[in-house]
């Protein structure tokens, strides 16, 4: 069965009559809805732009590294004033993970290969573009696209 | 080619259905000052909300647009769904997050006042107890503004915060009691990322948490990459929401993907593995229906039929036109012709020289001699006409006018043979006019002549060869009736010898664009040959330069031309296409032509499929498989996405990241990383119940190629089990409402707006269902 038209839902704007209809958008649009519950004295720092995940990542980083500063610093105090006690059993707490050492490392197991095109296996590579393929028919057709042009994708 | 797909394989894209409306706001009365806790799950897709007394929370998508509408210019602003309903508010979406990160604060601030205001509280501060949800490990810098947000624009009295993945453990912990002290592995599927979390002793331990980049949207972007990959010419553009929809519907994790990767390599098993969407798509023009090719096929013919009728109808209108024209001149011409004759005729038997001029004159003649020229003229004219008329009407157009035999008149030249001297200056010159008209007479009688005999001898040669063809053609057929498979065998074998040649050709042109190849050597050494042989007749000449008798004799043999096939690379386009041919190649391929046309006549085994032309340009099965090739007017095909590989090769990004580009450890071996940290014990109780919770993780096949990745990790004796959330989208806001309302410590675990005061929005309170860094 041939597929309809899509039809998107029109959102009738009756312009002429004088009682303004509202559409459904505006039917759903809270904008002019009370909030009471907003502190009218909360004065909210306009100039301060949001930050991009650069920079929340560098000051993360910064961060990070500003504490474990400071913590090693802490340790060597507290090493020098332990050096007296017998028994030395530090309470050796849990490194405080932050977002970015939480994040899982690169993968140490031997990679296989896959075709870039299908999917496949991929023994080889094709030394012009670097693309992995599957067989010859592939390589064809990657020949084919080069010779058109076509940028492929860098992995 | 079996282009034709199964119809039941083919899906529709959905169309775009009308967004769910919201309920409406609810009331307020039954919290009204009852401090019931206020539980929002923060997600990067979905933001779920709503008091810790409702079994279920309200949801919406969390974008949230500021838009004003062209046309009536009213200001709007929408969140969760009702976002698609205005098409242009849609671009000017904001979410307030990106991936894992929360970024946005207007962004976040609009949500919460939506979620607000859809719980219908209408007092001056938010007076409930919040408990919101961050990710693993939220970088401060995010908390620190949800904290300012909530503190001080909405006033909330206590405010906690917590790991989803941890409190969907809770709310599916099978323990009876009421402590929480069970152990597990939550593996937490999120949008943006994958989070492998120990729980012991109903404790998370943050610390050793680990967190993978490859969520849901990571997927939907890898599978949109891919199909663009596939399809390069795909006549629409396929937007991120489709490929969201196609990841969800059709892809899975398989058990073992190298196997099947290598079952794959049998084309009737990819096919069975492919899904079909259809696009949807305009009707090819010719067709007034837009349905099946056959329809559009058969009209396409009636169309070319009626042009065809349209075009030979105004020929023939042209004609009549012209027949039209050619009689009414001739019409007229006669009636010159019958005007001036009668005026001869009456004039010239009974009136005077004189009068006769007159009346000449008057009639626009100067002189009775061009009277006499024009009347001949015209009489000529007329006749030619009439004649073209009869041939017309008698049907048959007549050949060429070479062949017709008009019998010319022999023209009388009889001055020509007087001689000089006697004549007068006004007859030598009428001799010198008719001297001309003879030569050239004579001329185009000697040509006409010599045309008829070649004409004669052509027709003679032509059927010596036509005769010599049937010998040959009869001797042909006559082995080929004696023995057909030898007759075959040998038109086989000079087929081959052709193809070779062809493809040697190729070759060789192939090699040419190589830098480096043997063929291009060979060229440069044939260059430089030529070159220093012009230099050695120099030096033996006897001076320096070429003005020395050294005489350049290249050219005088024609033997030396040869060397421009050699190093001519006229033929070798830059594309390495063959779209130019040389002449050598054009003699291949028309014996190759003449050769197969006749195999393929009498030869019942070779098939179209042997001839050169199908050979090169077939395709292999598998890839036909991969990616169906579909004729030029299929409008429908053209439209249709095939997805076999990717649906498995997207999910499989989950265990090997490296897939994808990510250069990150995949689940198998974070799990395996994580449980080494532990002792023995502990990674026994962790491995009895490894916890799969949100929405990504309804991905089908996830659990069994976990426990497959799992198991030779591990010792045999260790039991492994891997359980899924009852629920898994909402499962965290469940857990968050159960810890709310039945858990004493509860109270205990939120920063008081005094806490928030003293120590910023940096800091949290440590609980076992938060994060740890910032923790107090």
């Amino acid at each position: 069965m041939p597929p309809k038209n899509l039809k998107r839902k029109v959102t009738a704007t009756d312009g002429t009559a004088t009682p303004h209809v509202p559409s459904l958008a505006e039917q759903l649009s809270y904008l002019y809805l009370p909030r009471p519950f907003k502190n009218p004295e909360y004065a909210k720092n306009l100039n301060r732009r949001a930050k991009n995940l650069k920079n929340v990542m560098g000051q993360e980083r910064e961060r990070e590294r500003a504490d474990r500063e400071k913590r090693r610093l802490e340790k060597m105090e507290k090493d020098a004033q332990d050096a007296m006690d017998v028994d030395g059993n530090e309470v050796v707490e849990d490194e405080v993970p932050s977002y970015l050492s939480i994040e899982a490392p690169p993968s140490v197991l031997p990679q296989k290969h896959y075709c870039d095109i299908t999917g496949l296996e991929a023994p080889y590579t094709d030394p012009v573009t670097g693309l992995r393929y599957h067989d010859k028919d592939v390589y064809a057709l990657i020949k084919e696209m080069a010779t058109r042009g076509v940028n492929s994708i860098v992995k | 080619m079996d282009d034709v797909q199964p119809e039941n394989l083919i899906t529709f894209l959905p169309f775009s259905t009308t967004p769910n409306i919201p309920p409406p706001p609810e009331d307020y009365t039954p919290h009204r000052l009852q401090h019931t806790p206020l539980i929002i799950d923060n997600g990067s897709t979905n933001l779920r909300w709503g008091f810790a007394t409702s079994s279920e929370p309200r949801y919406g998508s969390n974008i949230v647009t500021k838009y004003r509408e062209r046309k009536t210019n009213y200001p709007l602003m929408l969140f969760g769904d009702a976002v698609e309903v205005e098409s242009g508010a849609k671009t000017q979406a904001k979410t307030p997050w990106e991936g894992d990160v929360l970024l946005n604060f207007d962004a976040l601030e609009n949500a919460l006042d939506y979620t607000l205001v859809q719980l219908g509280i209408d007092t001056p501060t938010v007076e409930h107890p919040v408990l919101m949800t961050e990710r693993l490990c939220s970088p401060v810098h995010s908390r620190a503004l949800t904290s300012e947000l909530m503190f001080e624009l909405y006033s909330v009295p206590s405010l906690a915060y917590c790991v989803d993945g941890i409190m969907s453990f809770y709310q599916n912990d099978q323990s009876t009691g009421n402590s929480f002290t069970s152990d597990g592995l939550v593996v937490s599927f999120n949008t943006a990322s994958t989070s492998v979390i120990p729980i012991l002793n109903g404790k998370g331990i943050i610390s050793h948490a680990k967190r993978i980049p490859w969520g849901a949207s990571q997927a939907t972007d890898y599978l949109l990459k891919l199909v663009q990959m596939k399809y390069p010419n795909f006549p629409t553009r396929v937007s991120v929401a489709q490929a969201n929809w196609m990841f969800r519907e059709f892809c899975s994790v398989s058990p073992d993907y190298l196997s099947l990767l290598r079952s794959f390599e049998d084309p009737s098993v990819l096919r069975s593995h492919q899904k079909i969407i259809q696009f949807p798509f305009l009707p090819t023009p010719n067709s007034s229906n837009g349905g099946a090719t056959g329809n559009g096929d058969e009209k396409t013919e009636e169309e070319l039929a009626r042009v065809t009728e349209r075009r030979r109808e105004q020929g023939r209108k042209l004609q009549e036109i012209a027949a039209r024209n050619r009689m009414e001149k001739l019409q007229q011409k006669e009636s010159d012709l019958t005007y001036l004759l009668s005026l001869r005729d009456n004039y010239s038997p009974s009136v005077s020289k004189r009068e006769w001029d007159r009346k000449l004159k008057e009639e626009g003649f100067d002189d009775e001699e061009i009277f006499e020229e024009t009347l001949k003229k015209l009489e000529v004219d007329v006749k030619k006409a009439r004649k073209k008329e009869r041939e017309k009407e008698g049907g048959s157009a007549v050949g060429d006018g070479d062949d017709v035999d008009e019998p010319m008149e022999e023209p009388s030249f009889p001055l020509v043979d007087i001689p000089d001297a006697d004549l007068d200056p006004s007859s030598l010159l009428e001799k010198r006019k008719q001297k001309l008209l003879k030569a050239g007479y004579e001329a185009r009688f000697r040509a006409r002549k010599e045309r008829e005999l070649k004409a004669i001898k052509d027709r003679e040669e032509k059927a010596e060869r036509e005769k010599q063809k049937e010998i040959e053609e009869k001797l042909d057929s006559e082995a080929r009736e004696v023995d057909l498979k030898g007759w075959a065998k040998k038109l086989r074998g000079e087929q081959e010898t052709l193809m070779v040649r062809i493809k040697d050709r190729a070759k060789r042109r192939a090699a040419m664009n190589d830098r480096k190849s043997a063929a291009k050597q060979e060229r440069m050494k044939n260059i430089a040959n030529l070159a220093a042989g012009d230099e050695k007749g120099v030096s033996r000449g006897t001076g320096k330069g070429r003005k020395g008798n050294a005489e350049d004799m290249f050219g005088a043999d024609d033997a030396d031309w040869a060397i421009y096939r050699k190093i001519s690379l006229v033929f070798v386009s830059y594309q390495n296409t063959t779209t130019t041919v040389s002449s050598d190649e054009e003699e291949d391929l028309a014996q190759l032509q003449q050769v197969e046309q006749r195999l393929l006549a009498y030869d019942p085994t070779f098939t179209t499929q042997h001839t050169h032309a199908s050979i090169v340009s077939q395709r292999s099965a598998l890839l036909n498989a991969f990616r169906p090739a579909y004729e030029e007017g299929d409008a429908a095909g053209h439209n249709r996405i095939h997805l076999t590989t990717e649906r498995c090769r997207v999910c499989e990004a989950w265990f090997t990241p490296a897939i994808a580009g990510v250069d990150s450890a995949g689940l198998g071996e974070v799990i395996q990383n994580i449980l080494s940290r532990f002792n023995e014990e502990e990674k026994a109780r962790l491995i009895k119940n490894v916890f799969l919770t949100g929405s990504p993780s309804q991905i089908p096949g996830i659990a069994p190629r976990l426990y497959s990745t799992l198991r030779p990790l591990l010792p045999p004796e260790m039991p492994i089990k891997i359980r899924q959330a009852g629920d898994p989208a909402l499962d965290a806001w469940k857990g968050m409402a159960r810890f709310a309302t039945m858990d004493e410590q509860f109270g205990k675990v939120g920063m008081s707006k005094a806490e928030y005061e003293e120590m910023g929005g940096e800091r949290l309170k440590r609980w076992w269902g938060s994060n740890w860094n910032g923790g107090f």
